[in-house]
């Protein structure tokens, strides 16, 4: 079957350019078997799917809503990824962004909203900067390992979230009633982030869109991007350039838990108006902090890429739960269908790698394994081959 | 009563940190032949489903112990099988089936979600466990211990002491060179990488089957990144680990006994404790300043403190292999 793309290149890219969207549709066929065990119709489960993530006005509204926090950390993850830098404290460092933004609305119940939003909407991605920036320290200068230090700090940050939402930053209200439901009070509706009456759509979704066309040109367009690429790409060779390595790491990190940080002050201001914990990160989070990660593998860490990305992944949410409702099957079930589109969409980037090797030499399977499209620092120890 | 009181807590902190022993040692042995497998926490989480689930159905806890064995290694051949033969990320391949086999697990468990099921049995070794102290603490549990217990010496001379453990540090260290001598690196990856998941599978097993018994949605999530992170902090050695994981037991129950003692300082402070504790000790080990400290000490010191110290890992760790 190669051979016959390598014949014809044109064909070829275009099969490369459906290839992420071909393996979606494979893991649903794979999906669709395990729906077939389970006694549901696939075809009408997937009707129902589709019309829960498209069918209405208000069905898109949501998948965006959706969509966004993923985007959001997705490109962070594209910028500490591309650095060589592997951060999965997504989940924490959208906590943290969520808590100062939270605390901004909370401390001037009065201001108006043309300066309190953007002012929180700051604060959020200096809390999730500030979040990030610390496994940035311990990696650049103390060698501490970043996916541990970012795992850590999660765990820290739940526990931090759950005693400011019990003790100091509870809803008065709650703290008068023995339930004491650990939530803060409702942000004044002036600080609400405008939306697309009468659906759920919110602006943070074009700050979003925007912002990925702005990572794209900071990564691509300007001497620092290049700089945190070349990081990524060669740790050894940069350092020769004079390239301050540590800072750029430094940087990678804080930046992409700004991102994060920002993508919890937009789901505070834009869809729950307040902050809440189910004593998990996940209650809040949804995990976008760790499928923004699935989302920025699944866009190739290119921070366009990352945008239909994060709208197919919004999509399968939205539409999972409708699918839920309309056919009975398991919750559980659409989470695993969304980890069989990831495995699939990863393992199929093989394919496409080996094709571009075909076309460019013309020859046969190739001897060695195609090299990834991720940066070759990408191991679990950038360090570890000084 | 006080010293009776204190041999529970000890032996339970050894109870506790076996399972968690285990897995670092299967994880120990994939890094050390050169492949990082980050998929830990989701193949705890399916082992332990699995095991849970075939133990409740056949009433064997030995099949349950199996089971799980074999998602382990076949989550584990995933790995490297993206890593090895498809030349993706290794971090990426197993961070994805971090989240699959939690995913996973949630889903094909669902029905068996806090039932009761089977246990395995308590076995003191006899004349053993009735040496004062030593005997309650370390030889009143059952075979999980016993097995964690003879895990870490078997992974450590393994490693040190054999052949083909040789080849195996070789592997993960100079590739190119143990190639050179005949060694084939990328059987042996995919070997003790399946091999080593299919430990971490039966440290999955050992929770669910053992130490907590049971399945509910989520179970034991956040044990496997534990784990990955007591790798590092063991520096790659099995016995390093497993004071790691006893480290990190007696911290949370230290943290425990600290609550109790001052009850008006938040709980959020104490549950905090064993995690910036473990940063702390990170920072440390990897610091320049403890380099300084090494060289400022008279020569005869620097060695042994630089072992103690200061971990490397192994030097192609998670870079593939491509022969010729």
């Amino acid at each position: 079957m190669l051979d016959f793309f390598v014949k014809y290149p044109r064909l070829g890219r275009l099969f490369d350019m459906l290839l992420p969207l071909l393996a979606t549709l494979a893991a649903l066929g794979v999906g669709a078997i395990m729906l077939q065990l389970l006694g549901a119709n696939p075809v009408t489960a997937y009707g129902a799917l589709l019309q829960g993530a498209f069918g209405s006005q208000n069905a898109l509204a949501d998948t965006i809503v959706r969509a966004t926090p993923l985007l959001l950390v997705a490109l962070g993850i594209c910028i500490a990824f591309r650095a060589g830098v592997i951060n999965i404290g997504g989940e924490g460092q959208l906590v943290a962004g969520a808590i100062l933004g939270t605390l901004v609305g909370l401390m001037f119940p009065e201001a108006p909203g043309i300066v309190i939003v953007p002012l929180a909407l700051v604060a959020g991605f200096i809390g999730g900067a500030i979040w990030g920036g610390i496994p940035g320290l311990l990696k650049a200068y103390y060698n501490v390992n970043e996916i541990l230090s970012t795992i850590m700090l999660n765990i820290i940050a739940v526990q931090g979230m759950n005693y400011l939402l019990r003790q100091p930053m509870i809803d008065p209200a709650q703290a008068q009633l023995a339930s004491r439901i650990p939530q803060t009070a409702r942000l004044a509706q002036a600080f609400d982030l405008p939306r697309w009456i009468p659906t759920r759509l919110h602006l943070g979704a074009l700050i979003a869109v925007i912002l990925a066309f702005v990572v794209y040109i900071f990564l691509w367009r300007t001497t620092i991007g290049y700089r945190i690429r070349a990081v990524g790409l060669n740790p050894d060779a940069s350092r020769y350039a004079g390239i301050n390595v540590k800072r750029n790491i430094v940087l990678a990190l804080l930046l992409s838990g700004a991102f994060a940080g920002l993508a919890g002050a937009v789901q505070v201001y834009g869809v729950h108006h307040r902050m809440f914990t189910d004593g998990s990160l996940a209650g809040f989070t949804g995990s976008a902090g760790f499928n923004g990660i699935v989302v920025a593998l699944f866009g190739k860490l290119n921070p366009i890429g990352a945008i239909p990305a994060a709208f197919i992944f919004g999509a399968l949410i939205v539409g999972a739960n409708s699918l839920q409702r309309a056919m009975q099957v398991p919750a559980a079930l659409i989470t695993a269908l969304n980890g069989l589109v990831v495995v699939f969409v990863v393992s199929s980037d093989y394919f496409s790698r080996r094709l571009a090797r075909n076309r460019r030499t013309g020859a046969e399977t190739p001897a060695a394994p195609p090299k990834s499209t991720l940066p070759p620092a990408l191991s679990i120890e950038g360090e570890a081959s000084q | 009563m006080e010293n009776a009181q204190l041999i529970a807590v000890l032996a339970s902190i050894i109870l506790q940190a076996s399972p968690l022993i285990i897995a670092v040692c299967g994880e120990i042995l994939t890094e050390r032949s050169g492949v990082v497998n980050l998929s830990l926490d989701g193949t705890m989480l399916m082992a332990a489903m699995t095991a849970f689930v075939v133990g409740l159905k056949t009433d064997n806890i030995w099949l349950g112990f199996a089971a799980a064995a074999v998602i382990g290694a076949i989550f584990a051949a995933i790995v490297a099988l993206g890593s090895i033969r498809l030349g993706q990320s290794q971090v990426a391949v197993g961070f994805v089936l971090a989240l699959l086999g939690d995913d996973l697990s949630a889903f094909l468990g669902q029905n068996y979600t806090r039932m009761r099921g089977v246990s395995v049995p308590h076995y003191g070794i006899p004349v053993l466990k009735d040496i004062p102290v030593v005997g309650p603490i370390l030889f009143d549990h059952d075979v999980v211990v016993y097995f964690a217990m003879a895990l870490i010496v078997v992974t450590w001379w393994w490693l040190n002491r054999t052949q083909p453990g040789l080849k195996l540090r070789g592997s993960g260290e100079r590739p190119t060179a143990a190639f050179a001598r005949g060694v084939d690196v990328n059987r042996l990856r995919y070997l003790y990488t399946i091999l080593g998941g299919a430990l971490v599978g039966i440290a999955g097993a050992a929770f669910s089957l053992d130490v907590k018994i049971g399945w509910s949605d989520g179970h034991i999530r956040g044990t496997g990144w534990i784990a990955l992170a007591i790798v590092i902090f063991g520096g790659w050695s099995p016995i390093r680990g497993a004071f790691g994981a006893l480290l990190f037991g007696a911290t949370k129950a230290l943290a425990t006994v600290l609550q109790r003692a001052f009850p008006e300082v938040s709980v959020v402070a104490f549950n905090s404790i064993p995690w910036i504790l473990m940063i702390l000790v990170l920072l440390a080990v990897g610091s320049d300043y403890t380099e300084r400290f090494i060289n400022a000490m008279p020569r005869g010191w620097q060695r042994p403190l630089r072992r103690v110290l200061r971990v490397s890992p192994p030097m192609a760790l998670g870079t593939p292999f491509h022969e010729g």
